[in-house]
């Protein structure tokens, strides 16, 4: 049984066809990438596994309710006038947890010296470290990250994989999209490669790249791109 | 009920860091005390006869002031609120949080209403209204106007496609509810136009204070001030269903 799956979605918006027949299963306590460059479908499937989106057509299951996934998005819906510890305060209500939790959380990000400031005045990595933290705030059952460390200095994504890997152990199960296929490599149990709405290989990373021999080329699961897609964009 | 108070205590901290949301709710009734201090009969350099009129007419001025707080004032800030968190994608964050939309316009219509409390007290102790059962006719009168106007902002700020196109579509709402009542006491034309509409209504409980020409019985505009409400409530609740604050979020 999979925590999360797709068969056969398609997508379109207007004349823009975004997904053409994806197919794709997450075991539960993994952790699974999408990737694939800006406009491959990766934002859409995560719309529609969290139920922002209908499909046009095939079925997608997602195995918890609402309040028992976590979200990190690329629009963060941050309470941009409070301060970093009120917007937690927010979720922390929400789900009737202990101010303990909250406080964890924001340690394990990093956050744990600017409770006080208010968002607006946080830089980009910082936002997306509450966000992150807010998402894992309950603990919960499935998280789904949009590009988690994409305005983040090495330094501190490493942090991130960390909890991330965390999480996972804790029985997380996560699913993130990225279009560093670096980071996809160490971080990601099992991935797929997704190119112009369509699922162009998928399995562990490491073995993507023994199978495509992707050394010769350039490293890593990139290679395997370039390889496959011809380096086009579609 | 934790969800309600979780979107009660962010609305109440982000409306004292929103100057803009809060200038709203102070700047009425500071004009109407101000309305109110040049109405004095002992200030220099006025004839008394004319201070005597502009004396005779502020009371009324400064209830104006109230009915343009319950049309102007109040519609533009629901509005404004629900977009920029549909706009933000925080209301996408709370709905996947398990925030249901009654919780959330609960909470935020709880401290637009809550804060409109204070203001209406404001108003009714500047207008040193005659007697406590005025001042509670006053208030009653006022919270009625101040439900509908959550009503209304609430249903801009769901069909508003960003806080600047909720700022767009309030302007004609509130330039009717709250500039009508004025013009509707020069012209008989704009009076009849404005009689089913709560502000309307609103002000003519107001004359009744000052002792002006009574249009309709007390209980009657009562009456169509609670008939606003409720025709805006099941408008609300239309609209609410048909955008589908959740899916939108």
């Amino acid at each position: 049984m999979k925590t999360i799956s797709m068969n056969n979605v398609h997508k379109a918006f207007g004349d823009n066809q975004v997904l053409k027949g994806v197919t794709l299963g997450v075991n539960s306590g993994e952790i699974f990438g999408l990737l694939g460059p800006s406009g491959s479908g990766k934002t859409t499937i995560i719309n529609i596994l969290i139920r922002q989106l209908t499909a046009d057509s095939g079925e997608t299951f997602t195995d918890a309710e609402s309040h028992e996934i976590g979200l990190m998005l690329e629009q963060d819906g941050l309470f941009n006038r409070l301060s970093v510890m009120d917007n937690m305060v927010v979720f922390e209500t929400i789900y009737g947890l202990p101010r303990a939790r909250t406080i964890e959380a924001l340690e394990k990000v990093g956050l744990g010296d600017a409770q006080k400031t208010i968002v607006d005045k946080l830089s980009k990595g910082m936002r997306q470290r509450l966000v992150l933290a807010r998402a894992v705030l309950h603990k919960p059952k499935i998280l789904f990250l949009d590009e988690p460390t994409s305005a983040l200095d090495p330094l501190t994504a490493r942090g991130i994989y960390q909890l991330i890997r965390q999480l996972r152990d804790e029985g997380s199960t996560i699913l993130l999209t990225t279009h560093n296929m670096e980071e996809a490599t160490h971080l990601c149990d099992r991935v797929v490669l997704l190119h112009g709405g369509k699922i162009i290989e998928e399995g562990d990373p490491h073995e993507i790249c023994k199978k495509y021999d992707a050394h010769k080329t350039l490293p890593d699961l990139e290679g395997v791109f370039v390889q496959l897609t011809g380096g086009k964009l579609q | 009920m934790r969800h309600f108070k979780a979107i009660f205590r962010k609305q109440f901290l982000d409306l004292f860091k929103n100057i803009e949301l809060l200038m709203n709710f102070i700047i009425y009734p500071f004009i109407a005390w101000l309305m109110g201090t040049l109405a004095s009969p002992n200030f220099d350099g006025v004839p008394p006869d004319i201070a005597e009129m502009l004396v005779a007419g502020m009371p009324n001025m400064v209830l104006m002031m109230a009915t343009m707080f319950a049309g102007m004032g109040l519609i533009p800030n629901i509005a404004s609120v629900i977009a920029e968190d549909i706009e933000k994608k925080s209301l996408r964050v709370l709905s996947m949080a398990g925030v249901k939309p009654i919780s959330y316009l609960l909470g935020v219509g709880g401290v637009t209403f809550l804060i409109s409390v204070f203001s209406t007290f404001a108003f009714g102790l500047i207008a040193d209204l005659a007697s406590a059962r005025e001042l509670l006719i006053f208030v009653a009168a006022m919270l009625s106007a101040v439900v509908a106007s959550i009503f209304l902002g609430a249903m801009i700020g769901i069909l508003a496609r960003g806080q600047q196109a909720a700022s767009g579509l309030t302007m004609p709402a509130a330039v009717v509810l709250g500039f009508g009542p004025m013009l509707a006491q020069f012209n008989g034309t704009v009076r009849t136009l404005m009689t089913p509409f709560y502000t309307q209504q609103l002000n003519a409980i107001v004359d009744y204070f000052v002792g002006g020409p009574a249009a309709a019985p007390l209980w009657q505009s009562f009456a169509i001030i609670w008939g606003n409400v409720l025709v805006l409530g099941i408008l609300f609740a239309v609209v609410y269903r048909k955008k589908a604050l959740a899916k939108r979020a």
